[in-house]
């Protein structure tokens, strides 16, 4: 949710969000071919197994074992090479500013027994506001971390491929990766029509005219888009497409896959037991 | 038996005719450059030769075989036509829709239903050959030009298709690339298979074709050697291939002679 | 716009994700019949655009900036079926690998956005544009307000699915499991930000961009445009079955309500009142105001008007507390089922003649 946005520089912020999409697929590439201990892993246990952990955190009704996946998810990436700072920056920061705000007037509103007193307002915080800022907090920041995890460990497009383990349709899985390839090749054309804009706009431009802007080159990317579609159309064409769509996945269980499989396995059970 | 064969092909586009009144004929083990500027309907009529555009009027055959819609609705045909010819897109972003190399590469021989293992088996043999082993897990979006080319061709000669169709191959490639590209047509040109290749770089004609077709405005204006072709000044800047290019020497005199993009 | 996870409990995001299914397979099937092999293309291709859409940051009246989902847009040029896809799917790859929305509410998410957001948006802009023509300002405007509608509608589920959770989710000690704010904070905070800011977004992307298609590339607009279109949404009762299947789900998973502790919220009965154990209950369930001794005196004289046949959801020849619990949901799902064709079939006797 990026509903509000400081006003002014409205092209900068388009571009730098775009460019910033574009980093973090990079780095997600890289740091999914490096070494770790997550990274040899069969993608459907990652998958699985990481998926798993979330729904501990999700269901967890004890503070405790929420801090407990998060530290055991920190834990993980660590062994993966997966460097805090990069989660701090793509994950704990953005979700703790957002979420956090979220969850500070829960800490005076939720009703129960009383806690502590602002100094100067007339403000209680309660035990009860408290501890469900406390869930609200650590639950998103244990869920986005095990998400950033999967997606740095694991070849994309082989993530995408696990996904038929929860009976995802092929043809879904093939529109996710195309589109996922096109995305990027998106991400760069509108990045281009703002860097141009941005060099060619003398001084600030006025609302309207900034909307405007925004709109037409919308409806320019969505030409682009279109024509693309049909291009590719035929290409698939070509090709010997004829609508029935073939996946060659390599996914083959060693026992190192089996071993983490029932490791995650009891760990997610002991996270949902000590939790209930 | 006649290869590619048209008769009178007509293609619109709404309002805009691409091809004209098209006749030609194209022998097996032939190679062929078709050549025009921008617009004159190069790419129409290879779309056309692979059966992925229907003309509005008018016949074309692929060894005797009418090229219809309908005759490619039957599956048999279908697979049986997109094994023995192959064509390469001028936009390598078109040609290259798959998430990996690998993918792209694979993309042909998993579409005709080959084993698992026969596919890796040849995926990998073709990267091996074009030398784009290592790029197997990239994303197609972050190569360069030249590598994306060379994957465009892997993945459309994995199959080992009888005729392999150009669009503009050597286009916003760097020389180095541009002459890798002609060196694998060359050398893939060997024998009896058979490449039509449109292009408007009339440096590259030499090389790859034995017989040169000229268009302009959606009809064919001249046929011959690519030697004859070339010599004719006329033809070619009719035709939007070169220009007259002026500029002064030193000595103040005034130099002028037909410059060849 | 889009929910992380943590905000809503897994059973919830597990009925959301329940109710998404059977539109996703509806909608694959009818896009599939409509499009054949230009689905992979068209869908991929679109979901990109939606994507890189999202990340606009638009600039509004009174200096702000906004962002906009596209799903009117989407809507208008591609119908409602293959819309709820291709938003579908950029929602997924944000959740998945840009960590935009989590992902136990992928399904959340989708339902609010995608799903009903397709179908708000396509029949605001079919009854607003009704026969006009492509190029007329009209269609603009109706597709300017069926992305609105769409975006708010969307809001407002979200809102509800936040608000519910105080209610039925809470600790031993009553704090919120998850999302802690009830209804009445929810909707007004969400619908605030929507009704102004998000959904002023969603007009300016929806009718900007039609305009500017009425400009360069009309036929675009073709395929939604209600005259003779047959295709994706044309409706065929056989594609109900899947709609069953779904709504089977949905109601298996009402026992997880018995998951949570006592009674539902404000499903009393007078008995309860007089009972200590069950008042203890609803102390603890209402931010421990003690109930009244006894039951109010309009819920003890109501109580015996309506002796609801299936009582406490549980008849009596039941003796699976859960099992009656199903039951009593299909009975009442079954109606509201029967409500909806009933209704279906008396507008579409009156639908516009194509």
């Amino acid at each position: 949710m990026r509903l509000l946005v400081p006003r002014g520089r409205f092209l900068e912020r388009t571009v730098e969000g775009l460019h910033a999409g574009l980093e973090m697929a990079l780095d997600a590439e890289n740091s999914a071919a490096a070494g770790g201990l997550l990274q040899p892993l069969d993608a459907r246990v990652k998958v699985v197994g990481l998926f798993s952990l979330i729904l501990a955190a999700a269901l967890a009704k004890r503070l405790w074992v929420i801090a407990a996946i998060f530290a055991l998810a920190c834990a993980l990436a660590a062994l993966s090479h997966v460097s805090f700072r990069v989660l701090a920056a793509r994950v704990w920061i953005g979700a703790l500013a957002f979420t956090g705000a979220i969850a500070v007037p829960s800490l005076f509103l939720t009703p129960g027994d009383a806690l502590c007193h602002v100094p100067g307002l007339r403000w209680t915080i309660t035990a009860q506001g408290f501890a469900t800022a406390s869930y609200l907090l650590l639950r998103v920041e244990t869920a986005a971390t095990l998400a950033v995890l999967l997606v740095f460990t694991t070849r994309w497009m082989q993530v995408l491929k696990a996904l038929r383990i929860f009976h995802v349709p092929l043809v879904l899985v093939a529109v996710l990766g195309m589109a996922s390839r096109y995305i990027l090749l998106l991400l760069e054309s509108a990045h281009e029509m703002f860097e141009s804009r941005k060099s060619r706009a003398v001084g600030a431009l006025a609302g309207a005219a900034r909307r405007r802007v925004a709109v037409a080159s919308a409806g320019v990317l969505l030409g682009r888009t279109l024509e693309l579609s049909g291009d590719v159309y035929l290409a698939m064409q070509a090709r010997g497409f004829r609508g029935e769509v073939h996946l060659l996945d390599d996914f083959t269980m060693k026992r190192l896959d089996w071993v983490a499989l029932a490791g995650f396995a009891a760990l997610a059970t002991a996270g949902v037991w000590a939790g209930r | 038996m006649m290869l590619f064969e048209t008769a009178r092909l007509t293609y619109r586009y709404d309002r805009l005719t691409a091809l004209e009144d098209l006749s030609l004929a194209i022998a097996e083990g032939s190679r062929v450059a078709l050549v025009g500027a921008n617009g004159s309907g190069k790419s129409t009529l290879l779309r056309i030769l692979d059966g992925l555009y229907f003309a509005q009027a008018g016949t074309v055959r692929f060894r005797g075989e009418e090229l219809t819609e309908a005759r490619f609705a039957d599956d048999a045909f279908a697979f049986s036509f997109r094994r023995q010819v192959g064509l390469v897109f001028q936009n390598p972003d078109v040609q290259l829709f798959n998430p990996t190399v690998f993918d792209e590469v694979a993309f042909g021989p998993l579409q005709l239903d080959w084993s698992k293992s026969e596919v890796r088996e040849r995926v990998g043999a073709a990267l091996d050959r074009f030398g784009i082993a290592h790029l197997r897990d990239r994303v197609p979006h972050r190569l360069s030009g030249g590598e994306k080319k060379r994957v465009a061709l892997a993945s459309v000669l994995v199959l080992d298709p009888a005729v392999l169709l150009l669009d503009e191959p050597t286009a916003a490639l760097d020389p180095r690339s541009q002459s890798q590209v002609i060196d694998l047509l060359v050398e893939w040109g060997g024998g009896a298979k058979s490449v039509i290749t449109a292009t408007h770089n009339l440096a590259d004609i030499e090389d790859i074709a034995d017989r040169c077709l000229v268009l302009d405005g959606g009809r064919v204006v001249a046929d011959g050697p690519p030697a004859e072709i070339l010599r004719d000044r006329d033809l070619l800047e009719r035709t939007n291939l070169v220009h007259a290019h002026r500029h002064k020497h030193r000595s103040g005199e005034l130099h002028s002679h037909p410059h060849v993009h | 716009m889009h929910i992380p996870d943590g905000y809503l409990s897994p059973a919830t995001c597990a009925a959301l994700y329940g109710g998404a299914v059977p539109f996703w397979y509806v909608a694959l099937r009818r896009v599939r019949q409509a499009l054949h092999t230009r689905l992979v293309p068209l869908i991929s291709l679109f979901a990109a655009f939606s994507f890189v859409i999202m990340m606009f940051n638009l600039p509004l009246p009174g200096g702000t900036t906004g962002h906009a989902v596209g799903i009117g847009l989407a809507a208008v040029v591609l119908g409602p079926w293959a819309a709820m896809l291709a938003v579908s799917t950029a929602i997924v790859i944000q959740a998945l690998f840009f960590g935009d929305g989590g992902i136990t509410a992928i399904g959340a998410n989708c339902f609010n956005m995608a799903i009903v957001g397709a179908l708000v948006a396509y029949a605001v802009y079919r009854i607003l544009a009704r026969r006009a023509a492509i190029g007329s300002a009209r269609r603009v405007v109706a597709a300017g307000l069926a992305g609105y509608a769409a975006i708010n509608v969307s809001a407002l589920l979200a809102a509800i699915e936040f608000g519910i959770q105080p209610l039925l989710y809470r600790d031993a000690t009553g704090a919120p499991l998850y999302c802690p704010y009830p209804l009445s904070i929810a909707i007004p905070a969400m619908m605030l930000g929507h009704l102004t800011i998000a959904g002023f977004a969603e007009l300016t992307v929806s009718a900007g961009v039609v305009a500017y298609l009425q400009r360069s590339d009309p036929s675009l607009l073709q395929s939604t445009a209600g005259r003779g279109a047959e295709s994706i949404e044309a409706s065929a009762g056989g594609a109900l079955r899947p709609l069953w299947l779904g709504l089977g789900a949905l109601l298996i998973l009402t026992p997880l309500g018995i998951l949570a502790t006592g009674s539902a919220w404000g499903e009393w009965v007078a008995r309860d009142f007089a009972d200590p154990a069950a008042r203890h209950a609803i102390a603890a369930s209402s931010f421990h105001q003690a109930a009244p001794l006894r039951a109010p005196e309009g819920l003890a004289r109501w109580s015996q008007i309506w002796t609801a046949p299936f009582a406490r959801y549980a008849p009596p020849y039941v003796r699976s507390a859960a099992f009656g619990y199903l039951l009593s949901a299909m009975f009442g799902a079954g109606l509201i089922l029967l409500a909806c064709l009933a209704v279906g079939r008396l507008t579409r006797r009156q639908g516009p003649t194509t």
